[in-house]
């Protein structure tokens, strides 16, 4: 166990250095000056090497990489270019709005595949089952920005249940934050629970098919009772990679429905600092993103070893 | 009265008949064996008394339990007799149980499920029946998962989640095919001992006469979804009125005419062969183990002769094997054909590969289903330097040679049944004319009469083609009708070789003479006619 716990530590920790490498070079090669940008076109010479200067664009590549990692692990992400900011800060502004959207759009997906998905594959080839094969299909092919303005349309503007947009900020209580997170959560949702509920049905339907199954059905369980004391707990592992790797997407992909609805998230965050060549802060919420998706994976390893009794022998 | 009546049963599913009119019954502390081979209806008699069919099934007639019409119960009243009143073991130990549930759950959940009692004395209930089923507390407690199991302990933990609550009727379909001989002795008598102790009836279906000839009380002969012939045991053993039970009895004891061909000039040989394999890591920084599956091997085949390998799983057969075909390297002694190392470097030696082929035994398996059979049986060509001009021709001659006839070459493997896939591995392992073929249990999965064929398939090729074979099985009474010489090997070590017939008579090693004792044999009178 302890060895398997060791392993999957160093594994995150290479990732992380290697990513680390990776997204700096990327910025460093991307072309653009972030100096002259902010300058302008008709900057004198000696004020744009002041700025190189000040915004640390000078020192050598090797330097700068380590001034930029020791900052992170000290919590110093570094001065925004545009906003003259600590990134830092103006990341976990962000972030408290991006991680409870995608934990609540999780939540959402989760709470409509399983039952759907268990459903389905229990009533494998009748109404039940055509109809969710049917609506998940639609969940898929449908973009959610499109569905997003759908929602928009009848629940804000027309029934009034809800903001257009624009988020109400912590400062007005539990609620009234969670009930602005509400459409943008359903529209990243549904195509996530359309997947995972395939995922779920098809994964279901494999382990229904297994000897195990059978024996339990001649002890006397009813198909209900199999399904759910056996094959359930089987049909976990493929459906956990799938929701492990939606958490890492409804992370960093919120970006188009954070702009619908006018969420200051961190799609939003990266999407501006692109386009105002803060690389700073791209290169921060990049990382933080990196980091958040090996987190999952780590947890998501662990989880695997929770349901399965012969991953944890091997451990 | 009978625990079990079945009368005139006809069974289709979606409009296909399987079963037609089978009757059958099972007295209370009465044995019945159901045989038959693949296709027969057999497993699907059983899971018509369980009413565990497939979508789409249909049954007519009558299927009572100890008073129960079981055709016309709701689900319900049926979910409260599977279980109580007959349990049910199955073929295949390794995937009955779930994989991610301790053994004492599985058990209690028999219990839990069928009475109101707690869970303390549920658990305490398993504990006893896996006790009875010889699984003692101290070795297997109810905590270990299944995969901790071998295949036998995994039997039993599903044979005493069937009996724990002491039902009337146990149905087992095939609860041996899957297991070794030893093994199968040991369970075959544990369901007996079971049958004595409780008075419950046991429907035994298998496709093995001799496990049934031992046991059985009534034998009833099933082929093609009719009983062909049924009686009290002896009675049907020694008559065999209906020509297919004598057809079984001939194929199950078959001896293939055998033309002596081994000339005594040496093909391969091997020579103090290790085969060893890294275990896992112990700790954090622990170095990985080694674990010796193959300990000092030494024989030689002669050119056109057959050897028998005969051992139970686990005891390196497979990984000598492997090491034979030159497809992995030995980590002490030699192996040589004519003299010529089968590995050489990091990969086998084609000039040797090309002289020696193999058979194995899944006829499913073994054939990339998206290539047709004149492909798949020209794939050893890439052992030479290239397809001769004339493959085609080659390809129908030894498909014509193995009875496919060469109108199957256009084919796909899908459209022929397994006996005709065993034929067409057979063809795709003599297309380069080789010396030796290794039979990898290659008749072990075929039904008693395709077996039967088979086997005479292989003695005339022999003859023909002059082949050594090496003869790897755990069937002892095959290896013995075919093989001139034979080895016992037992934990990566021969333990006995010699003449077959001098090891099977008057075996020396205790193993071999275990090994023996626990094959089940058909009764005298049955196999002379």
């Amino acid at each position: 166990m302890l060895r398997y716990l060791l392993r999957r530590l160093l594994s995150l920790v290479v990732s992380l250095v290697v990513a680390s490498m990776v997204i700096f070079a990327m910025v460093e090669v991307v072309p653009g000056d972030p100096a002259a940008y902010m300058l302008g076109l008709n900057a004198q010479a000696d004020t744009l090497a002041a700025l190189r200067e000040e915004l640390g664009l000078n020192g050598s590549l090797v330097a700068r990489y380590f001034d930029w990692v020791g900052g992170m692990v000290q919590g110093d992400f570094g001065t925004s270019y545009t906003y003259r900011t600590p990134v830092a800060g103006m990341v976990a502004d962000r972030v408290a709005i991006s991680l409870p959207l995608a934990l609540y759009a999780l939540a959402l997906s989760t709470a409509i595949a399983f039952p759907a998905g268990i459903w389905a594959a229990a009533r494998r080839g009748r109404a039940a089952d055509v109809t969710v094969m049917g609506v998940t299909q639609l969940g898929v092919a449908i973009p959610n920005f499109w569905f997003a303005m759908l929602m928009v349309l009848v629940f804000a503007i027309n029934l009034r249940w809800f903001n257009a947009g624009g988020f109400a900020g912590w400062d007005e209580g539990f609620f009234a934050a969670m009930k602005s997170l509400t459409l943008p959560a359903i529209a990243l949702a549904l195509p996530q629970a359309s997947i995972l509920a395939r995922v779920m049905r098809s994964s279901l339907l494999d382990t229904l098919n297994e000897d195990f199954i059978r024996t339990a059905r001649a002890k006397g369980l009813t198909r209900g009772q199999a399904l759910r004391r056996h094959a359930l707990g089987n049909a976990l592992i493929p459906v956990l990679t799938i929701l492990g790797m939606q958490f890492a997407f409804l992370l960093a992909g919120g970006i188009i429905i954070e702009n619908v609805f006018y969420l200051p998230g961190l799609g939003r965050l990266v999407f501006q600092a692109i386009s105002a060549r803060d690389l700073i802060v791209v290169e921060s919420v990049v990382m933080l993103l990196v980091f958040a998706v090996i987190v999952v994976n780590f947890v998501v390893d662990l989880a695997y070893a929770a349901v399965d009794p012969r991953l944890r022998a091997r451990l | 009265m009978s625990l079990l009546q079945i009368e005139r049963l006809d069974m289709e599913i979606h409009g296909t008949a399987i079963l037609r009119n089978v009757s059958l019954s099972v007295a209370p502390g009465q044995i019945v064996g159901v045989i038959g081979e693949s296709g027969s209806g057999k497993s699907m008699t059983a899971l018509s008394v369980m009413q565990l069919l497939p979508d789409g099934a249909q049954c007519r007639g009558e299927v009572s339990l100890s008073g129960h019409d079981m055709l016309t119960l709701p689900e319900r009243a049926l979910c409260r007799l599977r279980g109580n009143e007959v349990g049910m073991v199955f073929q295949e130990p390794m995937t009955a149980l779930n994989p991610i549930k301790r053994i004492g759950d599985q058990v209690a959940e028999t219990i839990l499920i069928h009475e109101n009692v707690s869970r303390a004395e549920a658990m305490a209930r398993a504990r006893e029946a896996l006790d009875r089923c010889e699984l003692p507390a101290d070795q297997f407690p109810l905590t270990r998962y299944p995969f901790e199991l071998s295949g036998g302990q995994r039997q039993r933990v599903v044979i005493a989640m069937a009996i724990a609550l002491r039902p009337q009727l146990l149905i087992a379909d095939e609860p041996t095919t899957a297991l070794d001989v030893t093994t199968q002795a040991e369970i075959l008598t544990l369901l007996k001992r079971l049958v004595e102790e409780d008075g419950m009836g046991l429907m035994l279906i298998t496709h093995d006469l001799a496990v049934v000839a031992d046991m059985a009380d009534e034998i009833v002969i099933m082929r093609q979804g009719e009983v062909v012939e049924a009686g009290p045991a002896a009675q049907v053993l020694a008559e065999r009125k209906h020509p297919y039970t004598r057809a079984l009895f001939e194929a199950s004891g078959h001896q293939p005419e055998r033309a002596d061909t081994g000339t005594g000039a040496p093909l391969l040989r091997v020579e103090n062969a290790v085969r060893e394999y890294a275990t896992r890591r112990k700790g954090v920084w622990g170095k990985p183990g080694v674990f010796r599956a193959v300990k000092s091997v030494s024989f030689q085949i002669e050119r056109g002769e057959s050897l028998g390998l005969v051992g139970e799983s686990g005891c390196g057969k497979s990984t000598l094997t492997r090491a034979i075909l030159g497809l992995e390297d030995v980590q002490g002694g030699r192996i040589e054909m004519d003299g010529e190392p089968v590995f050489t470097g990091q990969r086998p030696n084609r000039d040797i590969r090309r002289r020696m082929q193999v058979v194995f035994q899944d006829p499913y398996g073994s054939f990339n289903p998206r290539w047709k059979v004149a492909r798949l049986v020209a794939e050893p060509f890439h052992l030479l330097d290239g397809r001769p001009a004339d493959w085609r021709e080659q390809v129908a001659k030894v498909l014509d040679d193995v009875g496919i006839g060469a109108d199957a070459m256009e084919r796909y493997v899908h459209e022929f049944s397994g006996g005709q896939r065993q034929r067409i591995a057979i063809a795709r392992a003599l297309i380069l004319r080789p010396e030796l073929v290794v039979l990898d249990e290659a008749v072990s999965a075929l039904d008693v009469s395709i077996r039967a064929q088979i086997l005479d398939l292989l003695a005339a090729l022999q003859k023909d083609y002059g082949l050594a074979y090496l003869f790897i099985s755990h069937d002892l009474s095959v290896v013995r009708n075919v093989t001139d010489r034979v080895m016992v090997m037992q934990a990566g070590e021969i333990v006995e070789e010699g003449p077959t017939a001098q090891v099977f008579d008057a075996p020396v090693h205790p193993y071999t003479k275990r090994l023996i004792a626990a094959a089940p044999v058909l009764p005298e009178f049955a196999t002379q006619d």
